[in-house]
């Protein structure tokens, strides 16, 4: 690629991202799904779900304890189906940024985000497949904005194997560093 | 020296490139494409609007005619507007008895929060809780704080989205309270950045499809319609329908857009007379 070609590729993506970000629209800020630590459950045990979200580039949502009480906080609400029950949610320390529209640092969350749920399957469990709903509720800003409260829609399917079954460890990529059960 | 000025090259050829491609939208394509935007220095009249205020009064923008008003869409949950907050209670003060008001309207709020912070902050001016029906009539409220400067005429002259200097609220109230009635429109420059006003119309606002004035539909066309809009996805990374991002989303811009270009194809094909609108005419 010439150094000529290079130049203009740069200077038209900075010009197109410049456009685009004008545009007026209300803007998806969090996407993201949940994931199970492993291919199925065993009654009795517990096992790890994990919401795998992104907050898009420019803008932070506010961490699980915001900094400042009139601050929206991001929180997991996953409804329980039984046999499925939900343990403590454990959230990402969040991290302090300074904004313009503050003088002080504030704890948000930017870029990839990562939720953990142990879900406890009752020992009564039958095996079968359990879906659980929920959303993650947050409140995105950027430097000089705010959007209003929004909810990431949440569902996972968990399949309830008999004990006698081995079930297999997936989505290491998101799981691996995280003690597991 | 070859590889800077070639650097420099592509860089010039790029910016001619946007440029035309600019005015080649500005000229053409967007004309085409997207129906009800007021051009630049086009100041629609301000929605009008009654609410009552937290301290249970009447709050009526109709009211406020012949005054110069900053209209606030803001939420105390919201940094950036929480900043704006104290100019304003310093503009109500300075500019009250030269015929300025300030109106703050709280979006996605609870009247509680709102009322502790009215008190907190020794607000001087009134504030109403709003919600999306209110918005929608401002053409969609997509951040905050989202701030309108009204003139005494009563139309709007600039709209700022996100913190904003106080300088330039300033700058244009005092232009604006220079102006004799009826002289704002062709005098008045903004001191800072200021969106494109795209006001609704109350069709739009009081509509079954918010943000989309339905109605020159009949019963059994609007129908065919929602049809239309529940078989279409939204682009703008909702996941959801038209119709279901329209209704449960109506501040989103491109489900606001889409709607309206699903619309106007809608009625030109009914009055072209073809089949989808058609048919559901003559039901």
């Amino acid at each position: 690629m010439t150094v000529a070609l290079r130049g203009f590729l740069v200077v038209q993506a900075l010009l197109t991202a410049t456009v685009v970000l004008a545009a007026p629209q209300s803007p998806t800020v969090v996407s993201g799904h949940l994931v199970l630590e492993m291919d199925g459950a065993h009654a009795g045990s517990t096992v790890k779900a994990a919401v795998v979200a992104q907050v898009a580039p420019g803008y932070h949502i506010n961490a699980h304890v915001p900094s400042l009480d009139y601050l929206i906080p991001t929180e997991l609400k996953l409804e329980p189906v039984p046999p499925l029950a939900l343990g403590p949610v454990v959230y990402p320390k969040g991290k302090p940024e300074k904004f313009a529209f503050l003088d002080q640092p504030i704890s948000v969350y930017e870029g990839r985000l990562l939720v953990i749920a142990p879900l406890k399957v009752a020992a009564s469990a039958e095996a079968g497949v359990y879906t659980l709903k929920g959303v993650l509720n947050y409140q995105a800003c950027n430097d000089h904005a705010c959007l209003p409260p929004a909810s990431l829609p949440l569902s996972l399917a968990v399949k309830v194997v008999p004990n006698s079954e081995s079930l297999k460890r997936v989505n290491s990529d998101v799981f691996t560093g995280i003690k597991p059960n | 020296m070859t590889k800077r000025i070639q650097i420099v090259s592509g860089a010039l050829l790029a910016v001619v490139l946007s440029v035309g491609l600019y005015f080649l939208n500005a000229r053409w394509i967007a004309p085409a494409t997207v129906r009800n935007v007021k051009a630049a220095g086009n100041h629609p009249l301000a929605p009008d609007f009654t609410l009552t205020d937290i301290n249970g009064a009447k709050l009526a923008l109709s009211d406020y005619k012949g005054k110069v008003v900053l209209l606030d869409f803001w939420a105390t949950w919201c940094g950036p507007c929480r900043i704006e907050i104290p100019w304003f209670v310093q503009m109500q003060q300075k500019y009250r008895d030269q015929g300025f008001a300030v109106i703050g309207v709280a979006m996605q709020d609870t009247a509680n929060s709102v009322n502790q912070f009215y008190q907190q902050f020794r607000l001087n001016y009134p504030v109403a809780m709003g919600d999306d029906k209110l918005a929608a009539t401002y053409g969609g409220i997509f951040g905050l704080p989202t701030s309108f400067v009204i003139g005494r005429d009563g139309r709007i002259y600039a709209q700022h989205s996100g913190t904003t200097s106080a300088d330039v609220f300033r700058a244009e109230i005092e232009q604006l309270l220079a102006e004799k009635p009826g002289a704002e429109d062709s005098g008045f420059t903004p001191a800072g950045q200021t969106e494109e006003i795209d006001v609704g119309t109350p069709g739009e606002a009081n509509s079954e499809v918010p943000g989309i004035d339905i109605t020159k539909l009949s019963a059994a066309e609007l129908t065919t319609f929602e049809k239309q809009l529940a078989d279409t996805p939204c682009t703008c990374g909702c996941k959801l329908t038209l119709l279901r991002c329209r209704r449960e989303d109506s501040a989103c811009g491109v489900s606001r857009k889409l709607a309206r270009e699903a619309l106007k194809q809608f009625e030109d094909a009914k009055a072209k007379g073809t089949p989808s609108a058609s048919s559901s005419a003559k039901t």
